[in-house]
């Protein structure tokens, strides 16, 4: 407040703490009304994790990178037959997959490492149980949560483009153009599909270019 | 009897047994309390005998000062709750004599004056007290607070060691 | 009018204003302090704005167990809440509101207050002794020491506007009140209204009830209705120091059409000093013990000794 070690009048901080105080009263409170009106989260919000089923491989990633151990999962392997192929495929069937809600810490880690977008953050927050044991969400609760996955953000028309989008626009133009792909991309690319590049004899795989649901 | 008369009775019954058991009480602490309740009723006496300005001056300075100071001290000291066995030791001599000195007192009284009645003085209102103090009674007054500022001064060098100090290397 | 139906109908308004007006002033705080920290507090009793959140408080305090401590002296533990509220029952009465509108009017009043609320002091020994724990004694011995040490600067601060309206009955006082004693009775309204803020023990003068450190002070063991009635005394201490300073430095029911609006000025002024009440303990910290020792006999006493020479040279002069 004093600068160069001043002296500021006497009584000036007094006064400055009641003004300060009957300032904030004067301005709207920032208290949100919560069970009466819903909070505006971000959509990126950790309220819950959610499971998609289909896209989980039972790799086990995500059970073992938990740093509190709160992911079970059991499995068992299953013979498809697919047709044309020389012999049956074998393929893991998920049987069990809670994750207790009682343990998590919400770090996220679990959805960082799975390879394949099987969990995902939700914003909802609402489900306080009050039995402890009821926190303990089975696959079925979990793949519920997917309802409420927000879409995720469009991709920012600015940044530099994903590893496998740059390899295949440089293998379309051919050597010598990989800078100018680089950079002077227009802004429209990124928002169609790039499933839609055409002719492209080295389409990476579709796994690694599906960020919409 | 008039109402005054019972009042007077009642809070000067009420006292004089708060006093008593002032004396009495082996608990250290409420013993203080019985003396507020004593002060007070005293300050009731002065109220029915139409001193308003002492009555309130009475719980002004004693109930709300003298008796709070003792009780303070006593606190930081030692205040148990409960009685304390060390406090109340028989004393029949020590009865004996303050009882036969309030008899003696009070028969002194009762014979002095018989069965002469004065007329009940002018209420004690604030305006008639200030003519009296600063009137006729203006000397002593003075010399009143003269003696109470040199005990304030007093106080203040005996409980500053430095002052006190300095003037025993002067010495 | 038959004199008990007076009797009756004063008795009836003083027990109301004693009722209504600190719950009126304890919801203001409620809402006050909330937006003046950015929030809004209580917004569900009485639906509209928390408006009953008191009176719910009140319900929840009849509800809850009366505890008294094992090693509590029962009578006295039980005795203080009582004595803490009876003396500002009895300020109360005295107070005027407008022109020939008090309960009880009082050649000396003003000293009836003084010494009545010197009370209050007796009743924060009794309820820190008598709970039996360390936290209440050293809250009650703190209370004491405070309420000690600003009676001076409140008694000499009455004393001054009492000197220059030549009377001690409240009224009187008020009678007296001229426009410009604003400004030459303004240090004594200041000392008065500071020394009342810590006679009622409100923040930043809370030392006694220091939540952070001596749990809740003398009313640490205190539960349910008793403790209730410790809240209670606190908000009626706060319409009570906010009516003195109103009658005795801002002139009472003085203010344009004060023969039929005196009553309004008056409750206008207490409202506003309450507020101001209120706002401090937003905005200030809790003083030291020492600081506050020392705010007392180092700047409010030598302050109010030096108006009371004002007052006296003024008085003089015309």
């Amino acid at each position: 407040m004093s600068e160069n070690g001043d002296r500021i009048a006497p009584g000036k901080g007094l006064l400055d703490g009641l003004a300060v105080t009957f300032k904030t009263m004067t301005r709207r409170s920032t208290t949100q009304q919560y069970p009466d009106v819903e909070p505006d989260l971000p959509p990126r919000s950790r309220g819950v994790i959610a499971l998609l089923e289909e896209n989980c491989t039972v790799c086990m990633l995500c059970a073992r990178e938990c740093p509190d151990w709160c992911i079970y999962i059991d499995s068992h392997k299953e013979e498809v037959v697919v047709p044309g192929a020389a012999r049956a495929r074998q393929r893991n069937v998920l049987d069990k997959f809670d994750i207790d809600f009682s343990l998590c810490m919400y770090c996220g880690i679990c959805i960082e490492v799975c390879p394949f977008d099987a969990l995902h953050w939700t914003p909802e927050f609402e489900y306080a149980e009050t039995d402890v044991l009821s926190l303990l969400h089975d696959k079925d609760r979990l793949g519920d949560w997917m309802r409420t996955v927000p879409p995720p953000p469009a991709h920012d028309v600015l940044g530099e483009p994903s590893k496998e989008e740059a390899t295949a626009a440089r293998k379309a133009a051919g050597p010598g153009a990989a800078t100018a792909a680089k950079t002077a991309r227009p802004a429209g690319v990124r928002a169609t599909p790039p499933t839609s590049d055409p002719g492209s004899p080295s389409a990476p795989p579709a796994s690694a270019k599906e960020p919409e649901r | 009897m008039t109402v005054a008369d019972v009042l007077l009775l009642a809070l000067g019954a009420i006292a004089v047994g708060s006093g008593a058991l002032v004396v009495t009480s082996t608990h250290l602490v409420r013993s203080g309390f019985y003396l507020v309740v004593s002060l007070g009723a005293i300050a009731g006496l002065y109220l029915v005998l139409g001193a308003e300005l002492v009555a309130w001056v009475q719980v002004l300075v004693y109930v709300g000062a003298v008796v709070v100071l003792l009780l303070f001290a006593v606190m930081l000291t030692r205040a148990p709750i409960g009685p304390s066995a060390d406090l109340d030791r028989p004393a029949l001599p020590a009865a004996v004599i303050g009882a036969g000195v309030g008899l003696g007192l009070t028969a002194l009284f009762v014979d002095a004056f018989r069965w002469t009645r004065f007329p009940s003085p002018d209420p004690g209102t604030a305006e008639r007290l200030g003519e009296q103090i600063f009137g006729a009674w203006v000397l002593p007054f003075e010399v009143l607070s003269i003696l109470l500022l040199s005990a304030l001064v007093g106080a203040i060098v005996l409980s500053r060691p430095d002052i006190g100090a300095r003037k025993a290397e002067d010495a | 009018m038959p004199l008990w139906l007076d009797l009756l109908i004063r008795v009836a308004a003083v027990m109301a204003g004693f009722l209504v007006l600190p719950l009126v002033i304890g919801q203001a705080e409620h809402k006050v302090m909330a937006h003046m920290q950015g929030r809004v507090g209580p917004m569900y009793a009485g639906a509209f704005h928390g408006w009953a959140q008191l009176i719910a408080d009140g319900v929840k305090f009849v509800q809850k167990e009366d505890i008294t401590p094992r090693d509590a002296d029962r009578t006295v533990f039980r005795l203080a809440p009582i004595v803490a509220l009876f003396p500002y029952l009895v300020v109360i009465l005295t107070i005027p509101l407008g022109p020939g509108l008090v309960a009880q009017s009082l050649d000396i009043g003003l000293f009836l207050v003084l010494a009545v609320l010197g009370i209050g002091v007796v009743a924060v020994l009794m309820s820190a002794w008598a709970s039996a724990n360390k936290y209440s004694l050293l809250g009650g011995v703190r209370g004491a020491a405070q309420l000690l040490a600003y009676e001076l600067p409140l008694v000499l601060a009455a004393a001054s506007v009492a000197m220059a309206a030549g009377t001690l009955s409240l009224p009187g006082i008020v009678e007296a009140w001229r426009p410009w004693w604003l400004i030459w009775q303004a240090p004594a309204a200041f000392i008065f209204f500071i020394a009342g803020l810590a006679e009622i023990r409100r923040p930043p003068f809370d030392m006694p009830i220091a939540d952070s450190e001596l749990v809740f002070g003398y009313m640490t063991e205190y539960t349910g209705l008793r403790f209730a009635f410790f809240l209670l005394a606190e908000y009626v201490g706060i319409v009570v120091i906010a009516a003195l300073t109103t009658v005795l430095f801002l002139g009472g029911w003085h203010g344009p059409f004060e023969e039929q609006l005196g009553w309004l000025w008056t409750l206008l002024k207490i409202f506003a000093l309450s507020f101001v009440i209120i706002w401090f303990r937003v905005s200030y910290p809790r003083l030291r013990e020492d600081q506050l020792q020392r705010l007392c006999w180092l700047i409010l006493v030598p302050l109010a000794l030096a108006q009371l020479v004002l007052t006296a040279a003024v008085k003089s002069l015309l």
